[in-house]
């Protein structure tokens, strides 16, 4: 397994983020996480990075605990936050340089080839960029060490259309014929559908759904119509939850 | 709430309530004194410190309180570069007047009250004459000050700590100054009654800067140099490992603001020599002045160095870009203390470079070398060799110290934690003139203190070897450093302070100073605690 949670409960005074959440992703899939806004995904996934400490439970990424061994773990994830907080004095190639130090299997190549695919400038400050081309370059450093993980947390709200439509698809596809792992939080369940295997709904700190796409939409078929994964969602989690779903 | 006025004003009172009870409460308790146990009409006579303890020590506490609260000093970032205005009310759909008058007129309101009542309610000495008016207007002009100078948006981080220091402190040396020339209430308001409204004008300015966003970005000027490089050939190499990467990225971030602030600095008080040609005394205190300006410069510094994410306002938390970095947390503030120690060099070097090129210039040069020679002939040539390296080596390492001893509290990024520790040393400067008067004054108790030297640096040493037991255990058990780290650590400070230990036996060779006492001295002059726990800090803060 590539993650494994197992009975994660986290709380945050009087609110329960996780309530006995388990989970395991084996490689290479990729995984959507989908919830309404404060479901838990964000919380999961700091857990993930080692960010969160588990209160109860515990959490495994390649066998390793994230929180006890940062390097092991951090070393082989790629991770694109979203709160894009890349340094905005840096310069792209500095960003780039400075990356490039903290991970051996560096593809100086690939990186120079997705700096050109996102119409990067080397010689841009990071301050200076617009939201999205900051997403692109966090997604830059999060791709360019072909990480083993790659975490995308709400990728999409950073992304223009085009970058979203064209390139996050064809990138999150191409690692997972690598035979790597992705998981991505998203609020556009149509993007989800589109790319993931597996899907992984959270409401209220607990997981309600998590199985891959193609069991839920069997499942969920009525007669001969196969409902899309937003009708899903509204019948797991209820339609007000379900207004503004989001990481 | 049926006004902006109204609105304002029950944020202050919701948000403080229970520290405006406790002053209050305070009042309340030193008028039972005064009217129901003191009797009235009766001489009060209390010595300096049991002044200082019931009236001067809570009513400073008291200010200095007022001061964070009507400034919003408790929910700003005093080293950022914004505005420390909660930016959520500029939003509002009020005027900057608004924006600015209330919180100003309201804290003049309290500034008087407390100084009232505290004239009306609190035991003074009898025999001498208290002023009735100018007190609450000096304190309400501190405020205003205060006010106007935080909400200013700045060019650099740490610039409104320097601005805002020396901005109250010339304010208080004119007040200073008018009292030792026993100024009288009319002078005093007549120099004290246009700052409020000159803070005004200052404070709508100011806000009107930060509303629109236009905060100046002078980082550039500060990157001058990073400019500079860019013409060059920019370095392309990579960097040989993480470690390297995160000293540079540390040194990016924090390490040029302390040479350019003391460059910054540095000409002004060199200035001064050409004006002390015939004073030799002045030469000496501009060279101390010049001396103390890294390591007091740095005390500023230090505010963004150990918060981890100095350009996000309202965050103490750690990035998650800095987070996710595949470190250590040990590696990581290990790359903090090696960047404040090229920070410090590069500050100093400016400082050896600039001072005998100003010395000679000015041509103070001979009062220097006069002093220096007397020196010799004094302690002979190589003790003084030896104490002029002492006193700037340990300006250097105050100047490191002062830059990284406060990394265990910001890296915590427990805002209760941090805001604590400011509130204590507050109080403690508060309470350090009543008790050094106290001290002095008191002859028994310099000749108790002396006998219980030894005891009280006993103690002292028991304490920090306990604490940095306790430390390393923890950093042990939670694999934040191995046995070798801990191991090579505890050597390198253990050579430190044998090389302190015999520089001292060696300099303080008189009978009167047992050796075991400068063995003390040395122990407890070398880092250890605080430095050790700035990697369980930031784990605390990483890992939340």
């Amino acid at each position: 397994m590539v993650i494994s949670v197992s009975e994660l409960t986290r709380r945050f005074g009087a609110t329960t983020a996780l309530a006995s959440v388990s989970l395991a992703m084996p490689r290479g899939a990729v995984y959507g996480l989908v919830g309404a806004n404060g479901a838990g995904k964000t919380t999961l996934i700091k857990h993930i990075l080692g960010l969160l400490r588990a209160e109860s439970g515990s959490v495994r990424v390649f066998g390793l605990d994230p929180v006890a061994d940062p390097v092991a773990v951090l070393s082989r994830i790629g991770y694109l936050s979203e709160e894009n907080d890349l340094p905005g004095w840096m310069r792209v190639d500095e960003l780039m340089r400075y990356s490039r130090a903290f991970y051996p299997a560096w593809d100086d190549g690939y990186a120079e080839e997705l700096r050109q695919a996102f119409a990067l400038d080397p010689a841009a400050k990071i301050g200076n960029l617009s939201r999205g081309q900051r997403a692109r370059a966090g997604l830059l450093i999060a791709l360019a060490h072909r990480p083993e993980l790659l975490v995308l947390d709400e990728p999409s709200s950073g992304l223009d259309p085009i970058v979203r439509r064209d390139i996050l698809g064809a990138v999150i596809r191409t690692i997972a014929h690598e035979g790597r792992t992705v998981l991505f939080s998203s609020h556009l369940l149509e993007e989800v559908e589109r790319v993931a295997d597996h899907v992984t709904m959270i409401h209220q700190g607990k997981i309600v759904v998590s199985a891959p796409l193609d069991d839920i939409r069997e499942s969920n078929r009525v007669g001969e119509r196969v409902p899309s994964l937003d009708e899903i969602f509204v019948a797991h989690v209820g339609r007000d939850a379900a207004q503004a779903p989001e990481a | 709430m049926r006004s902006p006025a109204l609105a304002i004003a029950w944020e202050f009172r919701r948000r403080h309530r229970w520290g405006l009870i406790a002053v209050a409460g305070y009042l309340f308790v030193v008028a039972t004194i005064r009217f129901l146990i003191l009797e009235p009409g009766e001489p009060v006579l209390v010595d300096s410190v049991r002044f200082a303890a019931v009236v001067s020590v809570p009513l400073t506490t008291t200010f200095v309180y007022l001061l964070a609260v009507f400034s919003f000093g408790f929910a700003g970032d005093l080293g950022a570069r914004h505005s420390m205005y909660p930016a959520r009310m500029f939003t509002l759909p009020v005027t900057n007047a608004a924006l600015v008058g209330w919180p100003m007129l309201y804290g003049t309101v309290a500034m008087a009250i407390l100084w009232l009542a505290a004239r009306l309610v609190a035991v003074w000495p009898s025999g001498i004459a208290i002023p009735v008016i100018w007190p609450a207007l000096l304190a309400a002009s501190l405020l205003a000050w205060t006010q106007a100078l935080t909400w200013m948006p700045y060019g650099l981080p740490g610039i409104r700590l320097i601005v805002a220091v020396l901005c109250l402190a010339a304010l208080d040396t004119v007040v200073l100054l008018a009292m030792h020339f026993k100024a009288g209430e009319p002078m005093m308001l007549g120099i004290l009654a246009p700052q409020v409204p000159l803070a005004y004008l200052v404070a709508r300015f100011a806000v009107a800067r930060a509303r629109r966003g236009d905060v100046p970005d002078w980082r550039g000027l500060s990157a001058r140099s990073g400019d500079i490089a860019d013409l060059l050939p920019r370095p392309r190499d990579h960097f040989s490992s993480p470690e390297r990467a995160q000293v540079w990225f540390e040194w990016r971030r924090h390490g040029r603001s302390l040479p350019a602030l003391v460059g910054l600095v540095l000409p002004f008080e060199l200035a001064l020599l050409w004006l002390a040609k015939d004073a030799p005394a002045f030469v000496f205190e501009i060279l101390f002045l010049v001396l103390i300006t890294p390591p007091f410069v740095a005390a500023f510094t230090a505010w963004t160095v150990s918060k981890p994410n100095p350009h996000m306002r309202d965050s103490y938390g750690v990035p998650p870009f800095f987070a996710t970095r595949p470190l250590t947390s040990a590696q990581l503030i290990a790359a903090k203390l090696q960047m404040a120690m090229g920070s410090t060099l590069a500050a100093w070097l400016l400082v050896f470079v600039a001072l005998p090129l100003a010395l000679a210039w000015s041509g103070t040069w001979s009062v220097m070398m006069d002093r220096v020679q007397r020196m010799n002939g004094a302690i002979g040539a190589s003790r003084a060799v030896v104490f002029v390296m002492l006193v700037l080596t340990g300006f250097i390492v105050t100047t490191w110290k002062q830059l990284v001893q406060s990394l265990h509290i910001g890296l915590t990024g427990r805002e209760w934690l941090i805001k604590g520790s400011v509130l204590l040393t507050l109080t403690f400067l508060v309470l350090l003139g009543p008790i050094v008067e106290w001290f002095i004054d008191s002859p028994s108790v310099q000749r108790a203190s002396w006998n219980a030297l030894p005891l009280i640096l006993a103690g002292l040493v028991a304490l920090k070897m306990s604490a940095a037991a306790w430390i390393a255990t923890r950093l042990n058990r939670s694999r934040l450093l191995g046995d070798r780290a801990l191991f090579v650590g505890a050597a390198c400070w253990c050579v430190a302070v044998l090389a302190l230990y015999a520089v001292l036996v060696w300099f303080v060779s008189t009978p009167f100073v047992a050796h075991y006492l400068l063995a003390l001295i040395a122990i407890l002059a070398v880092p250890l605690v605080r430095l050790a726990a700035a990697p369980l800090a930031l784990a605390w803060n990483r890992h939340r």
